[in-house]
């Protein structure tokens, strides 16, 4: 595998690892408001090829955040308690929000380095044309 | 005659520890995010063409050994990290950094490519080729 191959191999695993981030984020944004929904997480892992010489990243088993439901007083809602509290998810938006940012920043850097992988191939096959 | 073609082979030499080089800088930019991961560089070229300094290489007695030291490529990665760097999960990536690589690389691939152009150009313009 040559050199530029291997570039694009990495940059496009970084790339695949952040969407998949990108859309846990998303989808729970998308679900701050559902009753008893946890955040889903993911986490990156290091995974080495020896047959291509790649040190590639790749997403971990998707998880459940652990920590409390927010408790929303509200007597009203179908599914509140005796005590007039529900049970609504454990997003945060601001950290979404946040997790959002830098995987936008880490994708556009994958992306650049795509990019000049490229580029720089294909001016050394600019020498081979003239 | 005799045809001096040294500056093609260094040229040439120095193309490909740009593009060695691309591989360890996009490697670490796709795990900006990897919990764990140190940022990673190999040495500049002018250590490469320095023939007293023996490059290390971790002695592999099993064809199942990992390599590490010198790869394939003849290049010694060794763990860089920029101040400040360091993230609470034991990231050691700084994007910042990264790209101040990366255009360093660019930098001297273009180099590289220019030189070899060039030395094609005086050899064909001898040949009285135009």
């Amino acid at each position: 595998m040559s050199d530029m191959t291997k570039v694009m191999a990495a940059a496009s695993s970084g790339m695949q690892a952040q969407a998949a981030r990108l859309r846990l984020s998303s989808e729970n944004i998308a679900n701050a408001d559902t009753p008893g929904y946890r955040r889903k997480i993911v986490s990156f892992e290091e995974t080495f090829d020896r047959a291509s010489d790649v040190r590639a990243v790749a997403t971990g088993p998707m998880q459940l955040d652990r920590s409390e439901l927010s408790r929303v007083y509200d007597p009203n809602h179908p599914m509140a308690g005796d005590d007039g509290f529900y049970e609504s998810s454990n997003v945060n938006l601001m950290l979404e929000i946040a997790d959002a940012r830098e995987a936008n920043r880490s994708y556009e850097a994958n992306l650049k380095m795509f990019d000049q992988a490229r580029q720089m191939a294909s001016s050394v096959l600019d020498l081979l044309r003239r | 005659m005799e045809l001096n073609l040294n500056v093609l082979r260094m040229a040439s030499q120095l193309a490909a520890h740009s593009s060695a080089r691309q591989v360890v800088i996009t490697e670490n930019i796709a795990h900006a995010d990897t919990p764990g991961y140190r940022a990673r560089d190999i040495g500049d070229f002018a250590s490469t063409l320095d023939a007293s300094s023996q490059p290390f290489e971790a002695r592999a007695t099993r064809p199942g050994h990992m390599p590490f030291g010198t790869g394939a490529g003849g290049y010694e990665v060794r763990e860089v990290a920029a101040f400040g760097a360091e993230s609470p999960n034991g990231n050691s990536v700084s994007l910042e950094d990264q790209m101040m690589r990366s255009a360093q690389v660019r930098e001297s691939h273009d180099l590289a490519l220019g030189v070899y152009r060039k030395s094609m150009d005086i050899l064909r313009m001898s040949l009285g080729q135009r």
